[in-house]
């Protein structure tokens, strides 16, 4: 067999590569097919529903509380902002009244979660891209946010914390001083963030100019988020919609210039600064006391109708479609996974890419499979 | 170049900190009182009404009862399938006499699923295990009902 | 100073060279061992965390019981691979990475260390048959994380070699020779390490050997969240035991050839020549540590780019200065 054609060409030959599902850097269980002519990628096919729990068909024989927990395995990261889409859909669609002090919880919690989300990310890039430290650094001061939720609700991932009409519990006492302490300790620890990671050449050198995309694209796709903001758009829903009581607090909306992979790392950053200035807001005004769940009816019926809303998730618009009949169940309920959208565009920006740029690539859309699979 | 220097030396900086790290089967966590582990039940309080069972996400819990001489509800059989609980915790908020509630027990790791079938005694044990290790909690809670 | 070329061949004398290689090996072992419990304490501490502490008082006989798990485990050779250089493949990485040890001098009374005339070479013609290992391995394992793995570590190693080799050159003209004890002792003789009047050149070495050992920010070619584990990615029980031998048998080597050529080897005040040598290897040994806690990876283009473009012409720039010095003086 010759390896030179008529052509005198090098003759080559496409490859095809299996990423995962089980691969360190795959975020979970996402499975990609990529095609490689030499470095070059060809095509890319995400392989998704490994984690497949069926949570849009489970919902429609299960009570509108009972939904709850299951919101919580969505994205696994941020269950406090899932708890809360739910709940906002059906208060909305219900016309009820929360009650002041729960509404200040929910902020607290959901930025607090948003935190914890975005460190998250910023710990699995840097070691999707080979660096070790700063993941464990985050996991240290996210444990503290996680210690906080612990106290508040009983649990450190999954929370059901929120109910339809408020808040399960109120907080402890001594909790919101604790929330206090935590904003002014992470607010010290930017400075190292920034120095070990955003100021890093290598690190540079792996992320600008990488996996741009413009503002049309991510609109076209559907893209919400840090991934939409990245390429100068601002759009955020707590300040475009407000819900809950956004719109009493003063925060700015992080925008990024060229939508590559280190702009998105660096809005993650940005964000959760702009995160703490809304909880040190909150801690400032929330009520000394009341109640924390409203006047609910003692079974939840929702009227007959469809109604969606959306929020702003930590990895873009999330948001509950519920279609009722006016029972105490939804006929059909469907979830707006932002990181199922995220994930479309990831085989247009992988095209063409060199084979060492899909870890980099891949991480900053972050995706959770969780989430993905529903 | 500084930006790279500048990372060495965060590094070094944390070599002699205080490490985060828990000795965990030596040392326990601490669990705060609003922890949610495996379920402790206790069942003189229950009147087997069934609630905990229907509003279960998951079914997991399976319970029957009896009248007793009074002609009031005891409970007979209380079981959770803690295979397929999810520790969601609605079970505990509906009980009208908190007969069901969450201990701080965490270690579940079996070798077989049929230890994760979890009874009455199983769950009245716990009960028992958890005001042993905190005693100032029902105090309190004593305390608060005088 | 015990001198083995002068020495005729007869029976006590390879009996004696034996001895020698077989004390070289322990040593080396010993030093592996804890050069790895050392990585892991070093990377905790640094990450918050503790590190290894259960196995034995503080941890000190993990790696012990690890490379004994290594050793007890099933020898596992895929049903495709090319059998013959399967097996063969950890061998031959393995067996260069400790021949090196003969032209590091240890200690002042250079005790079974060869005095090779070409030592510099011969340290840089051995490592290079290394990479032959590792490509092999990584073809014959006919997995394509290990095939790419392996291409990665060849390219990788051979162009780092060159700026490597460059490097040296400058520490070679001070000395006047290619002998690792001359070179020491022209350092001994000079009163300066050769570091400072080498700075260039000792720069260039560290990126340099850092990929050449396929440490982070090199560490490409097992770069576990891309490849995950790159050449070796097949291998289990002894033959990957193999592999992680090599790989730090190539650091302590690669730190004694850093003492020696630039941070003076066993010369020091006070202290015996043996501990100096110490000291010297367990500082390259902790930086390289200290960068695999700090730095992420280099991509693999931007990896080669770096190479030819900013370390060659530096060690190149370095290898004139050196010449027009010492031309002048
Ligand atoms: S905690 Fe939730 S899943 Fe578990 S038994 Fe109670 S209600 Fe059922
Ligand atoms: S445990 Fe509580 S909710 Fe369940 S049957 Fe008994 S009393 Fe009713």
């Amino acid at each position: 067999m010759s390896l030179i054609d008529e052509k005198d060409q090098v003759r080559t030959e496409e490859m095809l590569l299996n990423l995962g599902p089980q691969h360190p850097s795959t975020h979970g269980v996402l499975r990609l097919l990529v095609k490689i002519n030499g470095e070059t990628i060809t095509d890319v096919e995400p392989v998704i529903g490994y984690l497949h729990r069926g949570t849009e068909k489970l919902a429609e024989d299960l009570q509108y509380t009972q939904i709850i927990p299951y919101t919580d395995r969505l994205d696994y990261l941020a269950a406090m902002l899932n708890n809360y889409a739910l709940c906002h859909t059906i208060e909305q669609a219900m016309d009820l009244e929360v009650p002041e002090r729960a509404e200040y919880l929910r902020v607290i919690v959901m930025e607090m979660q948003r935190v914890a989300s975005h460190l998250m990310f910023i710990g699995a890039y840097l070691l999707d891209l080979g660096a070790m430290s700063p993941f464990l650094y985050v996991f240290a001061d996210r444990e503290q946010i996680v210690q906080l939720f612990n106290e508040i609700c009983g649990a450190r991932l999954t929370y059901n914390y929120m109910r339809v009409g408020g808040v399960k519990w109120d907080a402890p006492p001594g909790w919101l001083e604790k929330v206090a302490d935590f904003v002014q300790y992470l607010k010290q620890k930017f400075h190292m963030y920034d120095e070990l990671i955003t100021g890093n050449e290598i690190f540079l050198a792996r992320t600008r100019g990488i996996g741009r995309f413009d503002t049309e694209t991510a609109l076209a796709y559907g893209l919400s988020g840090i991934n939409l903001r990245s390429t100068g758009y601002p759009w955020d829903l707590r300040r475009k919609k407000p819900y809950s009581i956004y719109d009493r607090f003063d925060f700015d909306i992080p925008v990024g210039q060229n939508g590559d992979c280190f702009d998105r790392y660096y809005l993650h950053l940005l964000e959760i600064k702009e995160s703490l200035r809304i909880v040190e807001q909150a801690l400032k005004s929330i009520p000394s006391s009341g109640p924390v769940l409203g006047k609910v009816p003692k079974m939840i019926r929702v009227p007959a109708g469809e109604y969606y809303s959306g929020i702003e998730g930590a990895r873009g618009e999330l948001g509950f479609y519920i279609v009722s009949e006016g029972k105490d169940k939804p006929y059909r309920l469907k979830i707006r996974k932002p990181s199922f959208i995220n994930l479309q565009l990831l085989p247009e920006l992988l095209r063409g890419q060199s084979i060492a740029n899909v870890i980099a690539i891949l991480g900053a859309v972050d995706i959770v499979l969780g989430e993905v699979d529903a | 170049m500084i930006g790279f220097l500048k990372g060495l030396s965060v590094t070094l900086r944390q070599l002699p900190k205080k490490k985060v790290t828990l000795q965990y089967p030596d040392v326990k966590p601490e669990w705060p009182e609003r922890f949610r582990g495996v379920h402790r039940f206790i069942p003189e309080l229950c009147i087997a009404c069934n609630q905990c069972a229907r509003i279960c996400p998951t079914s997991c819990i399976s319970l029957s009862g009896e009248r007793d001489e009074n002609k009031k509800m005891k409970i007979h059989t209380f079981d959770i399938n803690f295979d397929i609980c999810i520790l969601c915790d609605l079970c505990t908020e509906v009980c009208p006499t908190e007969a069901v509630l969450m201990s701080d027990t965490f270690e579940m790791a079996k070798y077989s699923r049929d230890d994760l079938y979890l009874d009455m005694h199983w769950l009245h044990d716990n009960q028992l295990k958890y005001e042993q290790a905190h005693p100032d909690r029902f105090e309190r809670a004593r305390g608060e009902a005088d | 100073m015990w001198d083995w070329r002068s020495q005729p061949l007869t029976v006590p004398s390879v009996i004696a060279m034996l001895i020698g290689a077989v004390v070289i090996l322990l040593l080396a072992l010993g030093v592996v061992t804890y050069t790895i419990y050392v990585q892991r304490r070093i990377l905790g501490w640094m990450q918050l965390r503790i590190g290894p502490n259960r196995v034995g008082p503080l941890g000190l006989f993990q790696t012990i019981a690890d490379v004994l798990k290594l050793l007890i485990k099933e020898d596992v050779v895929p049903a495709k691979a090319d059998r013959a250089l399967f097996m063969l493949a950890p061998i031959i990485a393995f067996v260069p990475s400790f021949t090196v040890m003969a032209v590091i001098p240890f200690s002042a009374h250079n005790v079974f260390t060869a005095n090779l005339g070409i030592g510099v070479l011969f340290y840089l013609a051995l490592s290079a048959i290394t990479i032959h290992g590792v490509m092999l391995a990584g073809w014959a394992s006919n997995n394509k994380y290990a095939l790419i793995g392996g291409m990665r570590s060849a390219a990788q190693m051979l162009s780092y070699e060159i700026p490597l080799g460059l490097s040296l050159v400058g520490v070679v003209l001070m000395a006047g020779s290619l002998n690792l004890n001359d070179i020491v002792l022209a350092q001994q003789h000079a009163g300066l390490w050769n570091v400072i009047p080498q700075i260039l050149g000792f720069i260039v070495f560290l990126i340099a050997s850092t990929a050449e050992l396929n440490r982070t920010p090199f560490d490409l070619p097992e770069a576990e969240s891309e490849l995950v584990a790159g050449y070796h990615v097949e291998y289990t029980g002894f033959r990957f035991a193999f592999f992680m031998l090599t790989e730090y048998m190539y650091l302590f080597a690669m730190a004694g050839l850093c003492a020696t050529l630039f941070l003076g080897g066993w010369s020091g005040p006070l202290l015996p020549g043996w501990l100096w040598f110490a000291i010297k290897v367990f500082l390259y040994i902790f930086f390289q540590f200290w960068l695999q806690a700090t730095l992420p990876r280099f991509r693999v283009d931007q990896l080669m780019t770096f190479s030819w473009k900013v370390l060659l012409p530096l060690a190149l720039v370095n290898l004139v200065l050196t010449g027009v010095v010492k031309a002048i003086w």
